[in-house]
């Protein structure tokens, strides 16, 4: 179990705005919900699930579980600005891997805050005893792989024609890996 | 820039340049640009060797070992630093620091002996950052001190 006693912690930007990191709760399905409407569609068309659908959101809050998908939020009094997850699974054979994802509201890009957010979630990883994060970029979300890249993570494959976007798009699929200190010695990165 | 190296009477930051830069204090002291900042003299040390000379391209031999030296005190510096603390990651960035500069060894004059240290201040930066991050403060911006320096590039800024 990762110790939350950290948060709420505050952050403060390179522009001088201070936000606030702590864990998604229950109540905050409305301003998350809020968040990923205003999330650009082309960064939408690269989501797992329809995050337009309040009931999409809804449903994450009634199943919280940290001990499996780590919502941590970055608001900026009420409203939420970034939304990084760290996802685990108790057991199997990805158990020491933690898959990560990151999403920055459009007008705090260019701040830090996808970088710290990916610093938080390498803290939090090293705090859960994985040997690996994970992460997963569309070859044409440069920034954020760049974001990844800056914290430690390395390229560990390209699939080549992979996956589709919500148009049926095909794209190649960037998977990189951070390994943590307590990973084994002989490392695949 | 002319100048020498000298230690900020603040802050303990070693600095190399024209000291009177800085502007003057009230009773005639030199200012530093990283009085009051939190890990000045860390921040401090890494810029003057992210802008010191050894990064020149026409560096002399002496300038590039000057530059190892100064990388393997300011990571001992940033070892000092996390001793006794709980940071895991920033620990792992600093292991990976002194795992290049270890490779970087000027006395072998290898070809790649440039691109490890540039790798291990890489990594400095990181546990800079880490050790920033767990104050809540905004990652360390050499470029918002390179007029202190003789400014040898323009490094890439975050985009995300």
């Amino acid at each position: 179990m990762i110790d939350l006693e950290r948060y709420p912690r505050q952050i403060t930007l390179r522009n001088g705005v201070t936000l606030v990191f702590r864990p998604m709760c229950r109540d905050d399905v409305d301003r998350l919900w809020v968040f990923f409407q205003h999330v650009p569609p082309e960064d939408k068309m690269y989501f797992r699930q329809d995050v337009s659908r309040r009931e999409v959101v809804q449903h994450w809050a009634d199943t919280l579980d940290y001990d499996l998908v780590l919502p941590i939020l970055a608001l900026e009094g009420g409203r939420v600005v970034g939304d990084a997850t760290l996802h685990r699974q108790r057991t199997g054979w990805k158990q020491r891997v933690g898959v990560v994802r990151v999403q920055i509201a459009p007008d705090y890009r260019h701040l830090g805050l996808g970088t710290a957010m990916v610093r938080e979630l390498r803290h939090l990883g090293e705090k859960s005893a994985l040997h690996y994060l994970m992460a997963e970029v569309i070859e044409e979300q440069a920034a954020a792989a760049r974001a990844f890249e800056k914290m430690g993570f390395v390229r560990a494959v390209t699939y080549r024609d992979f996956v589709n976007d919500q148009k049926g798009r095909i794209h190649n699929l960037v998977v990189l890996l951070y390994r943590m200190s307590s990973s084994p010695d002989d490392p695949v990165i | 820039m002319a100048g020498t190296d000298y230690r900020c009477p603040h802050c303990g930051a070693e600095l190399r340049g024209d000291m009177r830069k800085g502007g003057s204090r009230p009773g005639g002291t030199p200012g530093c640009p990283y009085d009051g900042l939190a890990y000045s003299a860390l921040r401090a040390g890494h810029d003057a060797i992210y802008f010191g000379p050894w990064r020149r391209i026409d560096a002399p031999p002496t300038e590039i070992r000057r530059g190892y030296h100064r990388i393997g005190r300011h990571l001992d510096a940033i070892g000092a630093e996390l001793a006794g603390r709980d940071l895991p990651a920033a620990a792992r960035d600093l292991d990976a620091a002194l795992a290049a500069l270890r490779a970087a060894d000027p006395r072998e004059e290898r070809r790649d002996t440039l691109r490890f240290m540039d790798n291990a201040l890489s990594y400095a930066h990181r546990a800079i950052d880490d050790l920033l991050h767990e104050k809540g403060l905004p990652p360390h911006q050499p470029m918002d001190f390179s007029e202190w320096y003789d400014v040898v590039e323009v490094p890439f800024r975050d985009e995300w």
